[in-house]
């Protein structure tokens, strides 16, 4: 007899091997006729500008890693809201701390400018220029 | 109702408590002096003693935080208070004030005073992972605690960014550290599919019963381990350790070596312990339960990480490159003190390591002394040193031979309680390997002195000389490894005390 | 006072530190000089004050323990860091102290200019430092950390003027030479501890000797233990076989040879003998051994005695002949009688030692009594004080050496026999001519300098005050152990303050037999009579009628040359011993198996290791993709092994 799991194994087995026969499928019975536009990537219409394998600015990153973490504190804020009043002011007082130490990661990457989108000055220290302003 | 339980739990994570409100202090106090950053350094201090205090008033406070709700294992928690912890803690609490006291004079530290707040925050971040690493009883707290640490650990490898190889280092880190946690949560997922439950204690309640599945269980204990051998940095999980030894500011690197292999090796000795251990006989003797086969892979895995660290050290050129594989090595003998499951190993392994400790932070801070003054790390940099520099040739001398394990040093007594538990497990066969280990290790940390001592100095010989607070530093540490290697009942008193493990 | 007594080890020490580090920079003797004697001095009147307080306490109470720390504690060996302080051991201190304090002051005259003041000093206090763990250790590793302080000290000390030739090499050969025979000594003593460890799973003297007692131990177990002990014994308190290096140890400068190689260290022996009663009293065998290897010493000495002529050297044969004596009444079982010789040898026998030195300093560095003679008028206090101390040591009625000597005598003749006695009397007799011989050679006959460079003058205050208390000691000294013959009812007292230590050792002895007081009366007055006919015979000799003594030596003209060259002990030692050792070593130890087989084994297993470092190196390769690689093949390799395994 079967597992549970033996059954999933098998549902996914059926998923792939139809996924598989239908593009095989597609690619005998299909006319093939290629153009210059077919073998564009699909940007919204728009004509695309030069090669999608470009270095994004470094920015991009931080704010989504700052995005992720106030988004997970959400998360984490709604079982919180559910339960909290079973503890009464201590469960409050928890919760308040939590949103204290979040408020003041957000401060920090404030004041530290993470927030900016231009840096006023992204620069980091060079050994040699170092070396120079000390003698 | 649950509030008593909870108010139970925070009064035995006070120093973990403390611990927090440091690290945010000096977050908020970075904002604040952001012009003027002198005083960070002193706050770091102060958050440093006062978990220090609270560790130590901790003594005599031991129980379960955050007990589970499964009914049956109502006493057993996510966070044990022991003595075990405690002595791990006060290892980890020396050794990060040793590593702010030689922040405050490493001259890589100096070039980035503009961020020293952070500095301290993220090494408060590492004390704080190490901490609820060293007590966590609950493979999610496990986890979380050694992601903590390494997040705080990939940022300072590659702090200073000085040079490329800085950077290389974090990200070869990063990389890496991410492969092996993956596979940890991987094992721990497995555990969990298993068991059906995260504790540890309860885990070892259901791998008792005879329908347990060996196989996946192995699999998963594999898995886990490959995520703890990375952090105590034993081989073949070791590579990362070389590279980012060298690539990282040398108080982080010392800070990796002592402290963080000290929380991994706690937190493996736990896992082990009240996982795989279903009584303490009154000899002392751990009996594991039947499941997994502890003693040949930590057999296999301590020789050869011991060879391989010694071997590779040879014809290191670079000191902290050399120090990185001798460090691998230790980590070796260490693990042989839990390859006897006996109390009497583990009372070795706590002896080893506060010896350790002393010892190699000695050795690294002459290295960013000597580093600080000549810019360089380079074996042949060194040539005659000794005499241009006798005070700091004498310590090096001193802390290299007790890294050696030669008598009349602290080294000594580490290697010697450890070859004596391993002869009465009568392990003979692995206690010579161990022992010709030490000899080949013997080569490569003299070959420093002969360069130190055998090549006479030229003129263009710098003297190294140490200021005041240094010299006391030093010579603190000098003579607390020669102070060791005479009378060492204090120490060996301590581990004595401490060998209790909350549970069974 | 008594929990105190850490502070006399101490003290010695902290003299040590200061003197040893910063006594380059110190400028002043004066300063110097002061620390080095203030020092042992403190812990002298600590000493008295703690022994006055033994004495007040009942006498079942007079054993204390100080404990300080725990020293080792490793399995089942627990080793404190305590120090035992009973009769013994206070008794041994207050020599230690007592004596050492006044050759320190002493030293301060005598060794006036010396370009190594600071270090002599803090080289003399280092001694103390360890000859008071000696005596005063509650076990025997701390006792053991003493012995070989000692042993260090004396190395140090006998090499002090390492720039000095000494007999046919230098002072460092004479040094090497005291310290390897004493490896020697030390082996046997190393060996012994571990047995006693072996066999009664302790080390600390208290529970040794009282399991000594109540385990059921065999009779050759105990031998073995006493046998390795006297041999280690043996070679501290320069006896037969290994006495060659103490005339050799005269090379350093006198003070310490008054110090350490007349008053306390060569005495260690006897105390640790003394010390382990029970457990050479549990040995009858070797008890035995113990007697007639101190009589065979003490009259070999004597004889060699006889005829040497550099003033120390007498002394230094004179010294093994008095140990000889000492272990002579440890082996009949008179241990307390063997301490109380020790005492009173440590008063006059320091104070012949200081009374050479002060006649060698006030003759310009000149040791051959031959050249010198008449020195009565010139120092009269150094003659007057000497003069005493050999009338002590001789044995004359009334003087400390006369109580203890005749004591050792009485205990051979009762508890050995009438050979013992006899044999006893004769080196008594002997040591009473050597030492006229050279008290007339000296002070009396004529002189025998060259007037036009030596000038012999009297030393200073600092040194003869020193010899005129020690004086005053060895007269006194043997009052305190007058024995029950001539006081009575009060008993010997000096007997019963050690009596205690000794009562489970006699116990188990029991074989002292009843003699009637005539007989030692008689026994008594025989050995004094030859003592004096034997000062008069001399006396007669060497200021009147020299003649006769070369008269004898042409007679004897063998005799003469077998004792002149010392029975050629040091001859037979290099040809049988050193000789085959050396050319063994050198033709098959070192030029086969050190050279072929231990080098090949160690270059090869270096390059070996070399080579193998090389591969591995290699694994090391930079590249993240490999690392993760090697650690996914490791996983892998686990769970084949797993697989396998199950």
């Amino acid at each position: 007899m079967l597992t549970e799991f033996g059954k999933i194994f098998i549902f996914i087995l059926l998923a792939a091997i139809f996924v598989i026969i239908t593009l095989f499928i597609s690619k005998f019975v299909r006319p093939n006729r290629p153009t210059k536009e077919k073998y564009l990537t699909y940007e919204c219409g728009e004509n695309p500008q030069g090669s999608p394998w470009v270095q994004f600015n470094i920015r991009f990153y931080v704010v989504a890693l700052i995005f992720l973490i106030f988004d997970v504190e959400v998360v984490l804020l709604f079982p919180w809201a559910l339960a909290y009043q079973e503890y009464g002011i201590y469960g409050f007082v928890v919760g308040l701390i939590f949103l204290l130490v979040l408020g003041l990661g957000m401060a920090y990457e404030w004041r530290k400018g993470d927030l900016e989108w231009a840096r006023p000055q992204p620069k980091p220290p060079k050994l040699d220029e170092i070396l120079k302003t000390k003698s | 109702m649950a509030n008593t339980n909870l108010y139970q739990s925070l009064s035995l994570i006070v120093p973990e408590i403390v611990l927090t409100i440091a690290l945010l202090v000096l977050v908020t106090a970075d904002l604040i002096f952001h012009k003027d950053k002198k005083s960070i350094p002193f706050v770091a201090l102060a958050g440093i003693l006062l978990t220090g205090y609270f560790t130590l008033i901790q003594i005599g406070n031991y129980g379960f935080a955050f007990q589970t709700s499964a009914s049956a294992f109502k006493h057993y928690g996510m966070f044990a208070s022991d003595p075990f912890s405690i002595f791990f803690k006060v290892i980890v609490i020396v050794s990060s004030l040793l590593i702010v006291f030689f922040s405050f004079s490493s001259d890589e530290i100096q070039k980035i005073t503009d961020r020293i707040g952070e500095y301290y925050a993220l090494i408060f971040g590492m004390i704080l992972g190490m901490y609820f690493m060293i007590s966590a009883t609950d493979l999610i707290l496990i986890y979380l605690s050694l992601e903590l640490l390494s997040l705080s650990s990939y940022v300072l490898s590659g702090f200073t960014k000085l040079r490329d190889r800085d950077s290389e280092a974090a990200l070869k880190y990063l990389l890496y550290g991410a492969v092996s946690s993956g596979l940890m949560l991987f094992g721990i997922s497995l555990i969990y599919g298993l068991t059906g439950s995260t504790n540890l204690y309860i885990i070892n309640s259901l791998i008792q019963s005879p329908d347990v599945n060996l196989f996946t269980l192995a699999f998963a204990v594999i898995l886990i381990f490959a995520g703890i051998g990375y952090k105590i940095s034993s081989a073949p999980f070791h590579f990362w350790t070389p590279d980012v030894y060298e690539g990282a500011p040398i108080t982080i690197t010392a800070f990796l070596s002592v402290a963080s292999k000290a929380a991994g090796f706690a937190l493996l000795i736990r896992f082990v312990k009240t996982t795989f251990v279903s009584y303490t006989d009154p000899n002392g003797m751990w009996q594991l339960i039947n499941v997994f086969d502890w003693k040949t892979l930590l057999i296999s895995i301590s020789i050869l990480t011991m060879t391989l660290g010694n071997f590779s050290a040879l014809w290191q050129d670079n000191l902290k490159r050399m120090l990185a594989y001798s460090s691998i090595a230790h980590a070796g003998y260490i693990l042989l003190g839990l390859v006897v499951f006996s109390d009497q190993g583990l009372k070795a392994i706590f002896i080893y390591f506060a010896v350790y400790m002393l010892m190699n932070l000695g050795a690294f801070l002459i290295v960013m002394l000597i580093a600080n003054k000549i810019g360089s790390e380079e074996i042949d940099d060194y040539n005659g040193l000794g005499f241009t520099s006798p005070f700091l040739g004498v310590a090096f001398t001193i802390f290299l031979i007790s890294l050696t394990g030669l008598p009349p040093t602290a080294g000594f007594i580490g290697k010697l309680y450890l070859f004596i538990a391993l002869v009465d497990a009568k392990m003979i066969a692995v206690a010579v390997i161990a022992l010709l280990n030490s000899v080949v290790s013997l080569y490569y940390y003299v070959r420093v002195l002969k360069h130190m001592y055998l090549t006479s100095p030229t003129k263009d010989t710098p003297a190294v000389s140490a200021s005041l607070p240094n010299t006391i530093l030093v010579s603190a540490l000098v003579l607390a490894t020669l102070v060791f290697g005479l009378y060492f009942s204090p120490v060996v008193d301590a581990a004595e005390s401490s060998l209790f493990i909350l549970g069974l | 006072m008594i929990n105190l007594i850490y502070l006399t080890v101490l003290l010695p020490l902290l003299g040590f530190l200061i003197n040893g580090l910063i006594g380059r920079k110190i400028k002043n003797e004066k300063v110097i000089g002061i620390i080095g004697s203030g020092t042992v001095g403190i812990a002298f009147v600590i000493i008295i004050l703690a022994f006055i307080e033994t004495l007040a306490l009942p006498v079942e109470n007079r054993s204390n323990t100080v404990e300080l720390f725990t020293w080792i504690s490793a399995a089942g060996l627990n080793i404190k860091f305590a120090y035992l302080v009973d009769q013994l051991s206070l008794t041994m201190s207050l020599i230690v102290t007592g004596v050492g304090f006044l050759i320190h002051v002493y030293s301060i005259g005598y060794m006036h200019g010396d370009k190594g003041f600071w270090r002599f000093f803090a080289y003399l206090n280092l001694f103390i430092f360890a000859m008071m763990n000696l005596v005063l250790g509650d076990n025997f590793v701390v006792l053991f950390l003493g012995w070989e302080g000692v042993g260090l000290c004396s190395y140090l000390l006998i090499g002090f003027w390492y720039d000095r030739k000494f007999e046919k090499g230098t002072t460092s050969q004479a040094a090497k030479k005291a310290f390897v025979v004493n490896r020697i000594g030390d082996f046997g003593f190393l060996l012994g501890m571990f047995l006693i460890y072996f066999t009664f799973d302790s080390l600390n003297f208290k529970e040794v000797f009282s399991r000594a007692e109540s385990f059921p131990v065999a009779e050759l177990t105990f031998g073995l233990i006493a046998l390795f002990l006297f041999i280690g014994a043996a070679g501290k308190s320069a006896q037969i076989p290994l006495f060659v290096w103490l005339p050799d140890a005269m090379a350093g400068p006198t003070p310490v040879s008054a110090l350490i190689h007349a008053a306390t260290m060569v005495t260690a022996g006897v105390y640790m003998v003394s010390r382990a009663s029970i457990i050479f009293a549990s040995a009858p065998a070797v008890m035995m051994i113990v007697a007639v290897i101190g009589l065979v010493t003490a009259i070999m000495a004597a004889s060699i005695g006889l005829v040497q002529n550099d003033i120390k050297k007498v002394l230094a044969y004179s010294t093994i002949s008095q140990l000889g004596y000492m272990f002579l009444a440890a082996g009949v079982g008179a241990f307390s009688a063997s301490i109380f010789h020790l005492m009173t040898h440590a008063f006059f026998k320091a104070l012949l030692f200081l009374g050479a030195g002060s006649v060698i300093h006030g003759m310009h560095e000149e040791q051959n009594i031959q050249k010198y003679g008449g020195l009565k008028k010139y120092m009269p206090k150094t003659y007057l004080t000497f003069f005493i101390a050999t009338l002590a040591i001789s044995g004359v009625p009334g003087l400390s050496g006369f109580f203890s000597k005749d004591e050792i005598l009485w205990s051979a003749y009762a508890n050995g026999g009438f050979v013992f006695w006899l044999i006893g009397a004769i080196t008594a007799m002997l040591t009473a001519f050597y030492m006229f011989r050279l008290v007339s050679l000296t002070f009396y006959s004529k002189e025998r300098f060259d007037h036009h460079h030596v000038h012999p003058h009297e030393s200073p205050a600092v040194m003869t005050v020193p010899l005129m208390i020690l004086a005053f000691l060895s007269v006194v000294g043997g009052y305190i152990g007058i024995p029950k013959v001539f006081s009575g009812e009060h008993g010997n007292l000096f007997e019963g303050w050690l009596e205690p230590i000794y009562a489970p050792a006699l116990a188990k002895l029991a074989t002292f037999g009843s003699h009637s007081h005539l007989e030692e009366i008689l026994l008594m007055a025989v050995s004094v009579a030859a003592a004096l006919s034997a000062i008069y015979f001399s006396l007669y000799v060497y200021t009147k009628k020299l003649q006769i003594a070369e008269n004898v030596s042409i007679k004897f003209k063998g005799i003469y040359y077998l004792l002149w060259n010392k029975y050629f002990v040091d001859e037979v030692y290099e040809a049988a011993v050193v000789e085959p050792i050396q050319k063994g070593s050198e033709k098959l130890l070192w030029k086969i198996f050190d050279v072929k087989i231990i080098d090949g084994l160690a270059n090869g297993v270096a390059s070996l290791v070399e080579s193998g470092s090389g591969i591995i190196r290699k694994i090391q390769t930079g590249i993240t993709q490999f690392y993760a690689v090697v650690m996914m093949a490791g996983i892998a390799f686990a769970l084949l092994w797993l697989i396998l395994s199950l």
